[in-house]
């Protein structure tokens, strides 16, 4: 007797892509979610729920989305010389709650290109780094972007960005309106040669599949859209409910993935329903068919380790995106207290240049790759704040606010080479509120990370300056000068500080170097998927979701076939 | 509304909070500590208010909170608590001096639903606008 076709441990925009194919096909399914419920009613029709403001308190102070840091600590250490830990608390808290993190997105989806699917035979091998193609290329993911893209909702402007990957459909929504910063901050990088573009976003220029458009409310990133016109993840996990092939479950904190006699196949899972206190409730489900793992690159290899599946492997080669800040400082507002936090790009240091190829000879690398960069706005009043000294100087800070109202920002998305060293494992001593070990993040850049970012800093400072900006300086996440001082007094804290984190069970066509298959299936235990971005071979410069999505679209649809 | 503080309590931290923040105690900072001090007396607990008028929600004020939420938010609380006594007692550590520089923050930018802001006077000294879709804000003045 069994429950379900498939159990999707994880309702991010891996597991709700991959509910959505699955439950198409016919399969039942059921999603199981770490976190609470604020994103959809669970009755038909499963209309939005409206339990988000433009309220900077609850979203980035109080822990709404979650993983409260009290109940699920992570910790962080920078090599195994720093010891058992340098920082417990919060390490790239991703959401917990329904939607995972597409809740908290500014929903930034660009596509990868085709090189970066083979970088290891487009660009070459990095000394200390494993620099692999992927076993999937771009021609075989093309039409599940085509379909994700729909299915969330992407804006975007066809033939806008010179170096974009061939499409075979349009964009489903033109691209919504400009932040007027990011109009100015685009000129004064096209006058630099750079080539910028309106980004292609997961929220609505226009009324699609019953969402309202945005309004530019200008609580974008870090917060859940108050009308519901981002579409990732509330779109495919309303396709998949639609169906009435599906159940979500909440507060639901898988545990255990349950194996068969032989240990090749799994039947079910076991979990805790947390909403039970002061002692949860252990469920067991059985699924006939399947278990898709989509916890997020942090949360699966935590699943896996501790359920001994995927051997040494698991968890090594975490990847970030090696971000690398240059904020300019405005004689007039920059206008970022409305928009979608980000609205243009530019690609250009993704590309290989002669500039680029010499940089890297000169550093001793064989090549360099910056990232996408995202031309932004600041933070909110209480984090700009918070980052201003006590008494007096504070008033006259927040007067000037050059590090909010004067300010604009360009990010760079750079390229993490995959170390085996940098890893998530679990934690020797701490646990969370329910004895389970903490994941542990053990992560150093690699040299190419850092010699792109010195080489882009001042390329983009200068552009800045370009703009009307009366001072610019750049610096990097995670900080590489005085980690005391940024303990305490940087925002940023002394972890990295991306959100985009990957490649910590990778896919291959070896199983001896890779934790699944190209069809993201277990080597070892194949009824069990790895569908969010856990799979990354390589990091590339991009922001993840659309292309996790997409290969989640694409194993979800190898699996029904 | 419980309390925390008696009337001298109030005055001392309301300087201890304009020491971090100048001019938070008049934007009600005092206020703000003490509501999330006794956010759990009440049901549900005031850490997070729900939409406003604006919203579909049919059950505006504050949204609810989960068991296990709730148990760290009594942990958060204690330990916030015990913080804001030493402070009263004049032995805050540095942790309790950042605490009491982020509630003075977070009480005059932070929206008025939480009992700082007071009418919008935090976000007028720095040219704030209104946001669009406010929480609700029913327990403010």
């Amino acid at each position: 007797m069994t429950d379900c076709d498939a159990i999707i441990i994880g309702s991010g925009p891996g597991g709700a892509t991959a509910a959505e194919v699955l439950t198409a096909a016919g399969w039942s399914v059921i999603v199981l979610e770490k976190g609470r419920n604020h994103l959809l009613d669970l009755q038909p029709p499963y209309e939005p729920l409206a339990h988000f403001a433009n309220d900077e308190i609850a979203l980035t102070r109080r822990h709404l989305l979650g993983p409260d840091p009290l109940l699920e600590p992570r910790t962080y250490r920078r090599t195994a010389d720093d010891g058992d830990r340098i920082l417990t608390g919060e390490v790239n808290n991703l959401p917990s709650t329904v939607g995972g993190g597409g809740v908290h997105a500014d929903a930034k989806l660009p596509r990868f290109r085709e090189e970066d699917f083979r970088l290891r035979t487009e660009r070459g091998p990095v000394d200390d780094a494993s620099v692999d193609d992927w076993p999937v290329t771009y021609e075989e993911l093309e039409g599940h972007y085509a379909a994700v893209e729909q299915s969330f909702g992407v804006a975007g402007e066809d033939d806008a960005n010179p170096f974009a990957a061939w499409r075979s459909t349009p964009f489903p929504m033109p691209p919504g309106d400009d932040m007027p910063m990011a109009v100015v901050s685009s000129a004064a990088a096209e006058r630099a040669g750079l080539h910028p573009y309106r980004a292609p976003t997961g929220t609505n220029s226009v009324e699609y599949d019953g969402r309202p458009a945005c309004v530019d409310c200008g609580f974008c990133g870090g917060y859940g859209c108050p009308i519901h016109a981002k579409g990732d993840p509330i779109a495919a996990l309303q396709h998949a409910l639609r169906t009435g092939r599906c159940e979500l479950r909440p507060d639901a904190y898988v545990r255990d993935i349950v194996l068969d006699a032989s240990g090749r196949r799994a039947t079910g899972v076991r979990y805790l329903d947390l909403t039970a206190y002061p002692e949860p409730r252990l469920v067991e489900l059985r699924a006939a068919r399947a278990v898709v793992v989509a916890c997020g690159a942090f949360e699966t290899p935590r699943l896996l380790l501790r359920n001994g599946l995927g051997r040494d492997l698991v968890g090594r080669y975490l990847t970030y995106h090696f971000q690398t800040f240059t904020v300019g400082i405005f004689p007039r507002d920059t206008g970022g207290e409305r928009g979608r936090s980000v609205t243009h790009l530019h690609d250009d240091l993704m590309i290989d240049t002669p500039e680029l190829r010499a940089a890297a000879s000169e550093a001793g690398l064989p090549w360099l790759r910056g990232g996408v960069v995202e031309h932004g706005a600041g933070p909110g009043p209480i984090d700009e704040a918070a980052t201003y000294p006590r008494g007096e100087a504070h008033l006259t800070s927040m007067a000037d606010s050059a590090l909010r109202r004067r300010l604009w920002v360009f990010t760079i998305q750079g390229e993490d080479l995959p170390q085996a060293q940098n890893r998530i494992d679990l934690d020797p001593s701490v646990t969370d509120a329910w004895g389970l070990p903490a994941g542990r993040v053990t992560y150093a850049p690699h040299r190419h990370e850092l010699v792109a970012s010195a080489y882009a800093a001042p390329i983009h400072e200068a552009i800045m300056m370009d703009a009307g900006a009366e001072a610019a300086f750049s610096a990097t996440s995670p900080p590489q000068d005085d980690i005391d001082l940024h303990a305490t007094a940087s925002p940023l804290g002394i972890a990295p500080a991306s959100r985009h984190v990957m490649g910590t069970a990778r896919m291959g066509r070896d199983r001896a170097t890779s934790v699944v298959s190209p069809e993201q299936r277990l080597w070892d235990v194949d009824n069990v998927l790895v569908c969010d971005s856990s799979v990354f071979v390589t990091s590339a410069g991009y922001n993840p979701t659309l292309t996790l999505a997409a290969l989640a679209h694409r194993a979800a649809t190898l699996l029904a076939d | 509304m419980g309390a925390c503080f008696d009337d001298d309590e109030r005055a001392r931290l309301g300087v201890a909070l304009d020491a971090a923040v100048p001019g938070s105690a008049a934007l009600g900072a005092v206020d703000y500590v003490e509501r999330l001090l006794t956010a759990l007396d009440h049901d549900p607990p005031r850490i997070w208010a729900s939409p406003g008028a604006w919203s579909t929600s049919t059950d505006p004020g504050w949204l609810e909170l989960g068991p296990w939420e709730r148990h760290a938010w009594a942990q958060r609380i204690d330990d916030m608590r015990a913080s804001y006594r030493r402070v009263l007692d004049g032995a805050a550590t540095d942790v309790d001096r950042r605490l009491l520089h982020a509630h003075a923050c977070e009480a005059t930018y932070g929206d008025r639903a939480y009992g700082g802001n007071r009418r919008g006077g935090g976000w007028q000294r720095i040219a704030f606008p209104e946001p669009l879709f406010p929480p609700a804000r029913e327990t403010t003045g």
